[in-house]
């Protein structure tokens, strides 16, 4: 049987000018740096700072000669985006800054706490006009707007116009009674049979999805979404229901935004020295859940597990663990191996192919019979290695073995989860990745790997606070994961692939797939690689922009 | 019965390479004889002649504290005269280098004392003591782990193991620290580890031909040995990832295997 078309042979086309199969070139001749429209840019830039500034600034000239290998250019996967790697630094790429913007500044409050103390304590009625004022209100107070006092500062809305506030619930009846400007629909954002299974989840309560602006959660911090959320959703409560602004029961709205509300960061211990609601707090099944790709491509699962990737390599490998942590620049070369160049892509819909035609279709292999999971990871995993050896234009692509590594476990892990529908066994295909990948080569990626990867078959299955945790719970502040460059992209993918492939509306918050399904977002979550790649085409127009107050 | 020394499973060509290279009782086959002043000149830490620098008093001067342990372990040459810790680091090829990093790794802790090592997708650094290390470079400059073509020796700016070779068969380097001499068809290297430029060129010899090279390289490629025709190492893997599957964190709960 003839072979299919590798998904990455346009990329790899574009790269180089030798078949992809091809393992002799030439180097050192392409004229260094110049070869790169944004290196070029780059120098120009730099020294007409420098002439300005009267010191100098960055430099092309300095360090080693760039651009001794002919300059690649990057496809953003499933899309026809090619652009300089520089476009895909988090510093240069509004859409991936952006899609931070959106996650940090959501929080989700629910109303009915606050519907109670209205009604049993406060003696109001709560009527669909009512709760539609309060939205119409609450729409006011959280871009910066005042309701209480006649002589106050507010924020400018040309600076927070991306800020507002929406409402869904699993209950059609209360949702129709709502002025469906200020809803999320569920029944029109899902597949019928993912919006049943999501409003049961979700049942009758009326949640609001609050989205802060995204220049709050630029000056303040994550912590500041919840704040900013309590303060004006309690303002909006006083002005629309008449209440006491002094009167203890204001209280309870800011004690339910506060506490009675979901953040996508969870708390991290203070030896990350970082506060809440920050991105090494996000668990990969919340991640996996703000990834839309199955929502608006419901019969691709592929697509699903890749836009999830795509995801958790921005969030948590170039902007948290290449920035937070890290710092520096180097962590972008490395991340986004994983949503560039179809190569995960082609490795992940093998595996599909060959999960349909030998493992009898999603879902259907026993998570119990090691020998034959280890059997799967082989064939993903082998075909992922082997595609490297075959074709030296896509080993280059992936020059660094860390690149490598997590391609290969990931695409292997995708595997694992999608044939069994366990995230669990997905990660533990990861592990045999990793070490076949090892044992087969003789080397993996950075020191790092040494330290989780070649004992992580252990922890793949352990349940145990500090020894593990179900893949959809384990984050980038999973003990073993604190220092996984690289790989948190992967590990995104895997939970979603299990629960795509088993048909799940949701991988681990219902509340938190509907909130990111919202179309008035400014970072389309259905869409990630296509919206870094308008980020790197200076195409997309991120919220934040302070333009409106800076003279000329 | 006592104990004999296994090293790895297998049958094939790699896995094979693999035991020779990490058996201390072998001797790897000496293929070139660069001088020990080229060896320091490559490495950069001094200058040849120069006096080793040193971190600490000689051992001999009885200054150590009295340490159970310290008593246990002979002291390496350089230890023994308090020299700096410095390195060597080898990069190589994805395609069919004698070696990869890890066998390298293995290859050292099997067969030095008093060194430490790094491994990487595509370098192995080796640090000790600086008079132990120039002898230590020496024997992997002349030995059969190295190839002129599909070794580098780099400080730093080490990619290019992934990168597809020069049209010499060269692995690329982006200092370029060794290039290829056309009228001798050698090596030479016109840069030191972290690409420093040499007084004099440093020849490392003729690359070994291609076939020669696969079929005595340590990796497993599907255009050489793929590694699942080797079924008994290919077995031990399964095994190793499913006893720690099993095992957890909890092995002393697990009966059977």
């Amino acid at each position: 049987m003839a072979e299919k078309e590798k998904k990455f042979m346009e990329a790899v086309s574009k790269k180089f000018t030798e078949a992809p199969t091809e393992v002799s070139t030439s180097y050192y001749k392409f004229g260094g740096y110049k070869q790169s429209k944004s290196k070029v840019a780059f120098q120009d830039a730099a020294m007409k700072i420098a002439a300005e500034r009267g010191f100098p600034m960055m430099n092309e000239d300095i360090g080693v000669p760039l651009g001794q290998r002919s300059w690649m250019p990057y496809q953003l996967s499933h899309t026809d985006i090619f652009v300089e790697p520089d476009d895909l630094h988090c510093i240069n790429n509004p859409a991936i800054q952006q899609a931070w913007d959106d996650i940090r500044r959501t929080i989700i409050v629910g109303l009915d706490s606050p519907h109670n103390t209205i009604e049993r304590r406060l003696g109001k009625e709560i009527t669909p006009e009512t709760i539609n004022t309060y939205l119409e209100t609450v729409n006011h107070t959280i871009p910066g707007g005042a309701v209480v006092q006649e002589h106050m500062a507010e924020c400018n809305p040309a600076l927070v116009y991306d800020s507002y506030v929406k409402v869904f619930s699993g209950d059609d009846e209360i949702i129709d009674e709502i002025d469906s400007r200020f809803v999320i629909d569920i029944n029109k954002l899902f597949p019928e049979d993912h919006a049943e299974q999501l409003k049961k989840a979700i049942g009758s309560s009326l949640m609001q999805a609050v989205r802060v602006p995204t220049i709050v959660g630029r000056v303040m911090d994550g912590a500041t979404t919840s704040r900013h959320a309590a303060m004006q959703i309690s303002m909006a409560f006083i002005s629309a229901y008449k209440l006491a602004a002094g009167e203890a029961a204001i209280a309870d709205f800011a004690y339910a935004a506060k506490h009675q509300s979901i953040t996508m960061g969870t708390m991290m211990p203070a030896r990350r020295a970082r506060g809440p609601n920050e991105p090494g707090g996000i668990p990969f099944g919340y991640m996996a859940d703000i990834a839309q790709s199955d929502r608006a491509y419901p019969d691709d699962p592929g697509r699903a597990a890749l836009e999830a990737v795509a995801l958790g390599a921005i969030i948590y490998d170039q902007i948290y663990l290449g920035g937070y942590m890290s710092g520096g620049v180097g962590f972008t070369q490395y991340a986004t191996a994983a949503y560039t160049d179809n190569i995960l892509e082609d490795y992940v819909y093998y595996a599909i192919d060959q999960i349909n035609t030998k493992y009898g279709g999603l879902c259907k292999l026993d998570p119990r019979d090691a020998e034959a999971v280890m059997n799967l990871a082989e064939d993903i995993n082998g075909y992922a290695l082997s595609s490297y050896e075959k074709y030296p234009a896509v080993m280059e692509t992936h020059f660094g073995g860390s690149q490598r590594s997590t391609v290969a476990a990931a695409s292997t892990g995708i595997a694992g989860s999608m044939a069994t529908g366990i995230a669990d066994v997905g990660v533990n295909c990861w592990y045999y990745s990793m070490l076949e990948h090892k044992e087969r080569l003789g080397r993996l990626g950075f020191y790092g790997f040494d330290l989780q990867d070649q004992c992580g078959s252990a922890n793949s299955f352990a349940y145990r606070s500090d020894e593990g945790l179900p893949m959809e719970a384990r984050g980038p502040n999973y003990p073993n994961y604190a220092m996984n460059v690289g790989h948190m992209s992967g590990y995104t993918g895997i939970p979603k692939a299990a629960h795509v492939a088993r048909g799940d509306a949701f991988t681990a918050n219902p509340f938190i797939r509907v909130a990111f399904a919202d179309p008035a977002l400014q970072f389309d979550f259905a869409n990630i690689t296509k919206e870094i790649g308008r980020g790197g085409l200076r195409e997309f127009v991120p919220a934040g922009e302070r333009t409106a107050v800076i003279k000329g | 019965m006592s104990y004999k020394r296994q090293f790895y499973p297998g049958e094939s060509d790699p896995a094979k390479a693999r035991r020779r290279i990490m058996d201390p009782k072998v001797k790897l086959r000496k293929l070139r004889d660069v001088p020990m002043e080229d060896v320091v000149k490559l490495m950069g830490h001094r200058n040849p002649g120069e006096d080793y620098k040193s971190i600490h008093p000689p051992i001999e001067e009885g200054s150590e504290p009295d340490c159970p342990i310290r008593k246990l372990v002979t002291p390496i040459d350089g230890a023994k005269a308090g020299d700096r810790i410095r390195y060597i680091q080898f990069t190589d090829s994805v395609y069919f280098a004698p070696v990869s990093p890890y066998q390298r790794a293995w290859m050292y802790l099997s067969r030095h004392r008093g060194i430490d090592t790094g491994t990487l997708s595509g370098r192995q650094i080796i640090e000790v003591r600086e008079r132990d290390l120039e002898k230590l470079a020496k024997e992997y400059i002349d030995n059969e782990t190295f190839d002129s073509a599909l070794t580098g020796i780099r400080g730093a700016t080490v990619h290019g193991h992934a990168c597809r070779l020069d049209e010499n068969g060269l692995m690329f380097d982006a200092w370029q620290r060794y290039v290829w001499d056309d009228e001798k068809k050698e090596v030479v290297y016109v840069k030191d580890q972290v690409a420093l430029p040499l007084d004099t060129k440093i020849s490392v010899g003729k690359p070994a031909d291609m076939a020669d090279v696969k079929k005595r390289s340590t990796i497993f490629r599907v255009d050489g040995v793929d590694m699942r025709d080797d079924k008994e190492v290919t077995m031990y893997q399964h095994r190793i990832h499913l006893l720690r599957t099993l095992g957890g964190y909890q092995p002393f709960k697990f009966k059977g295997e």
